[in-house]
């Protein structure tokens, strides 16, 4: 049966340096342009106000100086999807943000206003920073252990390694968009990483299985062909992670489009790594064993 | 058992699953609890603070949590869940509270307790209901003076009587000895309340003096009460300050809100998901929504148990991890049908092709769907904060996936292999032609 195949593996090359670019570029803009910490990290208030029709900017901004806000010029001010808007101060004190809140309201004319106001206390971003770095570091341990349990140990540092990258990559769309991280992004991050490694043990787990006794052929051509028997599996299951992502990200309003944000970028770093980076990466390892050596000299004219 | 048998068996197991499900979710909005940021109301975490003299350790957090209990029963919210969070906060979560500042108010004060002489109430009312049953009745500030504030005390421990009944034993320093003795000289049967930020927590009455300020507290206490009162007594020798580490108002509209985007949301995903499914698979593809479907009524279920057993709440990023894992379900299709397309494209009769797919398949949806549960559970046992819930329907998601492909899309694909598969294979998506080459 005819089959078009793709030489992924010849075009290594050309992926190890577009994946090296985008991990640099990415650590560059990390360094320069840094990230921006949501409250959560570093304390402060979120006030939220709905349904505010007729109501500007600077009458909020104002609404804050009368409320008694000392820097009301430089709280952030964004109006929100459903013309509301979205008001952060460096207020920490609960019970002051509350007070503030309700002298908004009273002076924007909203005193039927719901309350919706997130107050975190200085210093408890240290704990939630420590707590998800704790977290982080147990799942890659955790990863690193079943795959070199279940499969060897050269898949699953490679495999980290990809992870790593797409990593990398999702922090720097967010300092390069200016987006807020918040504890939610770090979830969606460690979510990935799980995520991420759905591809690339579909790989692995055809390149192990065609690896075995493998004779008549060099690994990096077994590893190409592997790739494109499971071809539409790997665009399919790519395709249908990323659409419920693509549906939050555009319908799922301010909390759900923070999840989305971080996993629409890297689920497509996920998959997109899982060929271009993880399956060469390890051909490339696997092909310095003798065994394997012997069958590139072998082989060597084949492709 | 034959493979017929098991077949059949495993497909009354996951029809059974459903129908359980089903009666245990609907009506779904009623039977399954919505966390605070859907359903309005205040969350706060409260952390206990370190100081000079204190460190924070497991019974400074039962103090604590005992504090905040106390408060939270005198906002009468009785809806309230309140939870451990790490070594040093606690989660105190008030569902539907109508003055979020009076509530912050109250859970923010600092502890206080106080010996009160119940006869010098000035409230009719209250002394009424102190004669009668004293635990838990609230004093109106300013109605009442203390003898003396919790200071005084210096420990408090449980023994036990000559008679071998449970008693509280306290001791106070010297000033506070002092005031309790002058005070129980002269007023021997009278009832002392002992008041927690305004709550009395016992009131039992003066038997004789009291001099030198080791006091035992006697009744008929059960052990817990004993250990409660113990409790309450140390809460005054050694105070727990608690701060707001975080806390979250959400009014109901804009809970609401946030729940109609996350549903639209998840509804769009889903529909282009089976959507694709069915344009590419054809056949398989409505297999595989219709498994989408069990997985969604069964996940839906699992939800309503835990919501009836109070271990579960549905927050917005619970609602992220419920649409993530649409994808996952999906996936674990895709996996089979593209393999068994594989296999049969090799030669093998559609029957021993959907055999082996199902089987390498499923074993690989397994690896894949165990590294995203490595994280998954990481991430609910290490993080603070509502990324949990996230985490926490990630997880239950992906069990349920493999469950569903286990006990149905497998065994469907297999069922259908023996078969219509076969006449008609261009309704699968399958290639025409004999393929018993």
């Amino acid at each position: 049966m005819a089959r078009r195949r793709i030489d992924f593996m010849g075009k290594r090359n050309i992926f190890f340096t577009v994946s090296g670019l985008l991990t640099v570029a990415a650590i560059a803009i990390l360094l320069i342009k840094g990230l921006t910490f949501g409250i959560e990290f570093q304390g402060g208030s979120v006030i939220t106000f709905d349904a505010t029709e007729g109501i500007s900017t600077e009458d909020v901004r104002s609404a804050l100086a009368d409320a008694g806000v000392e820097d009301s010029e430089n709280a952030v001010i964004q109006p929100d999807d459903d013309g509301g808007f979205i008001v952060r101060i460096a207020e920490t004190d609960t019970g002051v943000a509350q007070q503030i809140f309700e002298d908004m309201a009273t002076s924007l004319g909203m005193p039927e206003q719901d309350a919706n106001v997130t107050t975190i206390g200085p210093g408890w971003g240290e704990n939630v920073t420590n707590a998800a770095i704790r977290a982080l570091a147990i799942s890659l341990i955790a990863i690193l252990g079943y795959i070199s349990i279940r499969f060897e140990y050269k898949m699953s540092v490679t495999a980290v390694l990809a992870l790593v990258h797409d990593a990398l990559i999702v922090l720097g769309f967010y300092a390069l968009a200016g987006r807020e991280v918040t504890p939610n992004m770090i979830a969606a991050l460690l979510t990935i990483l799980g995520y991420s490694l759905y591809d690339t043990i579909v790989v692995f787990h055809r390149i192990r299985e065609n690896a075995m006794g493998l004779t008549k052929q060099r690994f990096m051509d077994m590893t190409n062909d592997s790739i494109n028997e499971i071809l539409m599996r790997w665009i399919n299951t790519g395709l249908i992670q990323i659409i419920p992502v693509l549906g939050l990200l555009f319908f799922g309003g301010e909390t759900l489009e923070d999840f989305a944000f971080a996993m629409a970028v890297g689920l497509m770093a996920g998959v997109y790594s899982s060929v271009g980076l993880a399956s060469p990466l390890y051909a490339v390892w696997k092909e310095r064993e003798p065994k394997f050596q012997a069958l590139k000299k072998k082989y060597a004219d084949a492709s | 058992m034959d493979s017929r048998q098991r077949n059949a068996l495993s497909l009354v197991v996951i029809l059974l699953l459903a129908v359980g499900a089903v009666v245990m979710f609907w009506p779904i909005q009623d039977k399954i609890t919505q966390g605070l940021d859907i359903q309005g109301g205040l969350s706060v975490i409260l952390t206990a603070q370190e100081t000079s003299t204190t460190a924070v350790t497991d019974e400074v957090m039962d103090r604590a949590e005992l504090i905040v209990r106390n408060r939270v029963d005198r906002l009468g919210a009785t809806e309230a869940t309140i939870q451990r969070q790490g070594a040093d906060s606690i989660l105190v979560q008030l569902p539907g509270v109508k003055s979020a500042k009076d509530a912050l108010e109250i859970l923010g004060s600092t502890g206080q307790l106080e010996f009160v002489d119940v006869a010098s109430i000035n409230d009719t009312t209250t002394i009424a209901a102190l004669s009668t049953a004293p635990d838990g009745v609230e004093l109106k500030p300013g109605t009442y003076t203390p003898i003396m504030t919790g200071e005084v005390v210096t420990g408090a421990t449980i023994g036990t009587d000559n008679l071998g009944k449970i008693e509280v034993q306290v001791t106070m320093d010297e000033n506070g000895s002092r005031t309790w003795g002058e005070y129980t000289s002269t007023h021997i049967n009278q009832q002392v309340a002992i008041v927690l930020d305004g709550v009395v927590q016992s009131a039992p009455v003066v038997q004789g003096a009291i001099l030198g300020g080791n006091t035992a507290i006697t009744g008929d206490f059960t052990p817990e009460e004993a250990k409660k009162l113990k409790t309450v007594l140390e809460t005054g020798a050694l105070p727990v300050t608690l701060k707001f580490s975080e806390s979250r108002v959400v009014g109901p509209t804009l809970g609401k809100e946030s729940l109609d985007q996350g549903l639209y949301a998840g509804l769009v995903g889903i529909a282009f998901v089976v959507a694709f499914m069915i344009l590419y698979y054809r056949g398989l593809g409505v297999l595989s929504a219709v498994a989408l479907g069990l997985y969604g009524i069964i996940f839906f279920g699992f939800l309503a148990v835990l919501s009836a057993m109070n271990a579960f709440s549905l927050t917005l990023p619970g609602i992220a991890g419920l649409i993530l894992t649409i994808g996952v379900a999906a996936d674990t299709s895709i996996l089979i049908f593209e393999r068994l397309k594989e296999e049969v494209a090799t030669g093998k009769t559609y029957r021993t092709a959907a055999k082996s797919a199902v089987r390498h398949a499923i074993s690989t949806s397994i690896d894949a769907d165990v590294v995203t549960l490595v994280s998954a559970i990481a991430l609910y046992f290490f993080a603070i904060g509502p990324v949990r819930g996230f985490a926490f329907t990630l997880m239950i998601g992906i069990v349920i996936d493999l469950v569903v492909a286990i006990l149905f899309t497998g065994v469907i694909v297999r069922m259908l292999a023996e078969g219509p598969i076969n006449k008609t294979p261009a309704l699968y998506g399958m290639k025409g032609g004999d393929q018993r080459g």
